[in-house]
């Protein structure tokens, strides 16, 4: 009798410290994100006054007024939709070049393979702000600066992409490939009917881990993008905290409008978003 | 069909010799111009005077590289400064960002109803990206203006800063070690989800049979701990460890939305000292150099801790092992 | 860029891949925000067409400067009414921080992407002069009739370069000395009657501290504190460079002296310590402060805080002479490939037609450049502009040589050092000299003497 109770206890405790640190992490993640709308709402005499006010003593939205159009000094809307585009258009070509490339790498047998792999894996020891400022001027060259190319193509071609895909390929059955070589598919068809599909799981992480490190790039967009209308959320949040300097409920309109499209589309893929991050440590 | 047989495990040999070759041409294509060329043309660049706006880039050997060990050049100081505050900053947050997402992660791998909803919760933050956090918590740890201050006022907690030698207001962004605080810490809230995700998946890998084992074994919550969790998650720690070791010591959103390299210049970290010189001031040559020898650095860093962890891997599954063999044997 | 992360995976042989789980409904219906926004985005984002023209015969300009004081909604008031005015040219005007700007634009520049026209100030205008960035505007100052006599002598001077003109000065911006009056009175101070000498300032800043107010915020910044560190050397007899303009003077006595003074008060409690960037203003407006140095852009800023008593005079005179730095801002037209002519008409036009705003843009918180225009009834009544403009022949300003930014970019790392208690006066500004002695050297080489 009593080991039962103990046990009700236990577990009673166990779900009252289980409440108290949900209560904890939320209060912890959420609190700043509400901060940060209810500043974005207050007259600029309000939010700079101290001590702080927590809610607004009249709701003034002038700052929203301020940022909400597609075609002011500051339109943090297009930043999102540019920062969206970009991790969009680069996700699809990592997924293309790795993915192509680690096929050749993993499945087809060919003089000078060896040497190949090795040097795209002597860059993985290469830290990205090596290649800053010759890429820098390499875009510029081309013609790319303060376009959606420039975010896009250049770390396309990263060496953790098709090490990471040659890995799970490598692993693939080759009765896989016998099954459809003997059905008379050459070796495109055998990528795209037989590897491919199977590669899914470890093309849906690197998919996710792509799209994160583009959207969530920020040194790039800021050197490489100048035009008010062409920058990435980033970089343009950058700007509008440097144009209004101690203009906070400006500046925290802008995190809002950043923010919101944001936390709609993360509500939307979270599953699938956070099944890829965990993916990504098991090297399965 | 061919059961009988043992089926070779002779990759195919199908199409023209070119075929491997058209696979490889796109990602050849990117990687050629975006990163093995920008790799040798850096190291050129570095050997010369390479002022993006002038004309002229006179060949200087490896005067850029001396200059970094010239204690009366300019760049020197600016560069070991940056170097110092990289070094500090990743000795700050690595142990913080490999333990509290660990910690966070055994907490959350139970079932429990909001568990999902916990978890995008932790994870938002780094959805939300490093400009939004930083702007936000420019704001938040202002002296004079934010909100932090204020409840520490409110609920008397900042009487505990002072008498740890904090100024009034507590000076989070603007006076040391409080900055240093202030960036570890926005930067463990901006990506503790990331890692924690990472341990859970890590954890949820881990046999319950091991566990099942040492606990018929008697083994107490911390040696189960010690013997089972740590060493079924080497792999994952491994991969946590690089992880957040490259990015702490690529930090430069948190510090510029934040501080602006301040107070001083004593938050400046190496790469933004490296992109101040290259494309603020347009010495790239200089900064080439820089780049480079910091990327000796972190990597002979990485080698080492690289080193230090495969060592103890071979004996990690051995244990696993035993463990195993126990479980199958001794369960009846 | 963003390289995925560069970790090597170590394999695990035999690993199954998991069954992925992912909700077929979020992928797809998160495929359908992004394909969505993609398209939007597509759709909207226009590029600057390589004529310079779009939408029937109207000419895009873009404009950048740093005006992200209270002076920032002025200027951008007088380009909403001459894009008004002027039905076939649309100017956008974009800000961003000073340090920003002067980062930024040589490469805009050289890539293309950079505005038609732009601010600079006379410390930097020479610089961008050498770099080739700008266009020369001779005739447009003769259609202006600028005269040398017109202008204050280091004003004039600093927008020619190699023997032609590359600006048209539009403002004088000095420090001012803001005081909350409100403040002042109840520490039993003369609102009316602010102290502008030495001794009577140190007694105001002791009467104010007995009243438990700090009264003059010390800031490490280089808004403000730069400026009123250089005010305070060239007050004490000193100056930022040697006559030759080859090396820095800041670190003689007069300097330490200077930079002493304002660490003192962070020391006497006359400041509060650790102040951040615009927090000095702030406090003022928030009754926490009575002194303010400030650019007389601050004016519209306190100027729209309600219920804000407050006044501003010249400079007081802490040192031996009267001394305060003013800046001046010039309009200059960018050299850059892709510009048309008529853009480039449009680009002169509108210099043209604000350099002829002075009465406005003094509302927003300047001094005109012209002296006709600052003896004019207009701005004599404008009350705070006109008392700070009192100190016109007392202005000083930073050197116009090519590529001194980035040495007086070591003063405000010494100034910085110090007031924040890191370093002391003497040692921060001596190292700050030695780096800024390599600078100037340098810079001698890169630009020609």
């Amino acid at each position: 009798m009593s080991a039962r109770r103990t046990e009700r206890a236990r577990r009673g405790l166990g779900a009252g410290a289980v409440a108290a640190l949900v209560l904890v992490l939320v209060a912890t993640f959420v609190g700043p994100l509400l901060w940060m709308g209810l500043t974005s709402v207050k007259s600029y005499g309000e939010a700079t006054a101290s001590p702080p006010t927590l809610w607004p003593h009249e709701v003034d939205l002038s700052a929203y007024e301020r940022l909400l159009s597609l075609d002011g000094p500051y339109p943090v809307l297009r930043w999102f939709l540019n920062s969206l585009l970009a991790g969009v258009l680069h996700t699809a070509l990592v997924l293309v070049v790795a993915s192509t490339a680690a096929f050749a790498l993993a499945r087809m047998p060919f003089r000078g393979r060896g040497l190949v792999f090795g040097v795209i894996v002597s860059t993985l020891f290469l830290p990205a702000f090596v290649f800053l400022m010759p890429n820098y001027l390499m875009i510029d060259r081309l013609g790319w600066t303060d376009s959606v190319w420039a975010l896009v193509v250049p770390g396309a071609a990263g060496a953790f992409g098709v090490f990471f895909l040659r890995q799970f390929m490598v692993n693939l059955p080759v009765e896989l490939e016998e099954a459809a070589a003997l059905d008379g598919a050459n070796q495109w068809g055998v990528f795209r009917r037989v590897v491919l599909p199977n590669t899914r799981p470890a093309l849906a992480t690197l998919a996710v881990l792509a799209f994160l490190g583009n959207w969530n790039d920020y040194i790039w967009p800021v050197y490489v993008l100048f035009s008010p209308e062409r920058l990435t959320l980033p970089a343009g949040l950058r700007l509008l905290q440097g144009a209004y300097v101690t203009d906070y409920p400006s500046i925290m309109a802008g995190a809002v409008v950043a923010s919101v499209p944001v936390i709609v589309l993360f509500v939307l893929t979270q599953r699938f978003v956070i099944e890829g991050v965990a993916r990504s440590g098991l090297k399965g | 069909m061919s059961a009988a047989l043992p089926t070779p495990r002779r990759p195919l040999r199908r199409g023209a010799w070119w075929t491997p070759w058209a696979f490889l041409a796109p990602f050849a294509l990117v990687f050629g111009t975006f990163v093995a060329l920008p790799a040798v043309r850096g190291l050129w660049m570095s050997l010369h005077d390479w002022d993006y706006l002038m004309p002229s880039k006179p060949f200087v050997g490896l005067g850029n590289y001396a200059d970094l060990f010239d204690s009366t050049s300019v760049v020197f100081q600016r560069f070991w400064d940056g170097m110092a505050a990289t070094g500090i900053f990743v000795v700050a947050s690595v142990p913080f960002l490999l333990t509290l997402p660990l910690l966070l992660a055994m907490a959350l791998n139970r079932r429990f109803p909001a568990r999902t909803f916990v978890r995008a919760v932790v994870f938002l933050p780094y959805v939300l990206g490093v400009a939004v956090v930083g702007v936000l918590f420019r704001f938040v740890l202002d002296p004079n203006l934010g909100v932090l201050n204020h409840l520490l006022g409110l609920t008397r907690l900042d009487r505990v800063l002072h008498a740890l030698g904090a100024g009034d207001p507590v000076p989070w962004l603007t006076a040391q070690p409080w900055t240093w605080v202030s960036l570890v810490g926005v930067t463990v809230w901006w990506t503790l989800g990331f890692n924690t995700i990472i341990y859970l998946a890590g954890l949820q890998d881990v046999p319950r049979e091991l566990y099942d084992a040492a606990q018929v074994d008697g083994a107490s919550p911390a040696q189960r701990f010690r013997h089972v969790t740590l060493p079924g998650l080497r792999p994952v720690l491994a991969f946590v460890l690089t992880m957040t070791f490259l990015a702490s010591a690529n930090m430069f959103g948190q510090s510029d939305l934040m501080t602006s390299g301040g107070p001083g210049t004593s938050t400046r970290t190496a790469l933004m000292v490296i992109l101040d010189t290259g494309l603020g001031q347009y010495r790239m040559g200089s900064a080439a150099a820089m780049g480079y020898l910091l990327s000796i650095g972190l990597g002979l860093v990485s080698i080492a801790s690289f080193w230090a962890l495969r060592e103890r891997g071979g004996g990690g599954r051995r244990r696993g092992a035993r463990a195993r063999r126990r479980a199958a044997g001794g369960a009846s | 860029m963003s390289q995925p992360v560069p970790a090597p995976a170590r394999p695990r042989p035999g690993a199954q891949p998991r069954s992925s789980g992912l909700s077929r409904r979020g992928f797809l219906a998160g495929l359908g925000a992004v394909g969505l926004g993609a398209t939007v985005a597509a759709c909207s984002s226009g590029s600057p067409s390589p004529s310079g023209t779009s939408r029937g015969g109207v000419v895009d300009l873009t404009f950048w400067n740093g005006f992200t004081g209270g002076d920032g909604p002025v200027m951008q008031d007088l380009v909403d009414r001459f894009n008004a005015e002027h039905d076939g040219v649309d100017v956008t005007m974009t800000t961003m921080e000073w340090a920003d700007f002067h980062a930024k634009l040589p490469a805009a520049l050289t890539s293309g992407q950079g505005p038609h026209i732009a601010i600079q100030h006379l410390d930097s205008l020479p610089t961008s002069a050498a770099r080739g960035l700008l266009l020369p505007l001779d005739d447009l100052a003769a259609d202006l009739a600028l005269t040398a006599d017109d202008f204050i002598r280091p004003v004039w001077d600093a927008g020619i370069y190699a023997g032609a003109r590359y600006g048209i000065p539009l403002d004088v911006h000095p420090l001012g000395f803001f005081c909350n009056t409100a403040v002042m009175a109840g520490a039993g101070l003369d609102p009316a009657d602010p102290p502008m000498d030495r001794a009577s300032y140190e007694a105001a800043l002791d009467a104010l501290l007995a009243n438990g107010v700090a009264g003059h915020w010390m800031s490490p910044h280089t808004f403000t504190g730069g400026q009123t560190l250089q005010s305070l050397i060239w007050q004490f007899g000193g100056d930022l460079l040697d006559a030759d303009g080859a090396t820095a003077a800041w670190a003689r006595d007069e300097g330490v002296e200077a930079l002493s003074w304002m660490v003192d008060a962070v020391h006497r409690g006359w400041s509060a310590r650790d102040v951040g960037q615009d927090a000095d203003i702030i406090a003022l407006q928030n009754g926490q402060a009575a002194f303010n140095w400030n650019g007389i852009w601050s004016i519209n800023t306190l100027d729209g805080i309600s219920g804000l008593e407050w006044d501003v005079r010249r400079l007081p005179r802490i040192g031996s002479v009267d001394a305060a730095w003013a800046g001046s801002h010039n309009f200059v037209l960018t050299k850059q490939k892709g510009t048309t002519d008529d853009q480039l008409e449009a680009a002169r036009t509108f210099v043209n037609w604000v350099s002829q705003q002075s009465a406005a843009w003094a509302v927003g918180g300047q001094v005109p450049a012209r002296r006709s225009a600052r003896e004019s009834a207009e701005f004599q009544a404008l009350a705070p502009q006109a008392a700070i403009a009192e100190q016109a022949d007392d202005l000083r300003f930073p050197p116009s040589i090519p590529g001194i930014g980035d040495a007086i970019g070591e003063l405000y790392t010494a100034l910085n050092e110090a007031v924040l208690l890191v370093k002391e006066p003497r040692e921060a500004l001596a190292d700050a000299a030695a780096r800024a002695d390599q600078v100037l050297a340098d810079n001698r080489d890169r630009y020609g003497a």
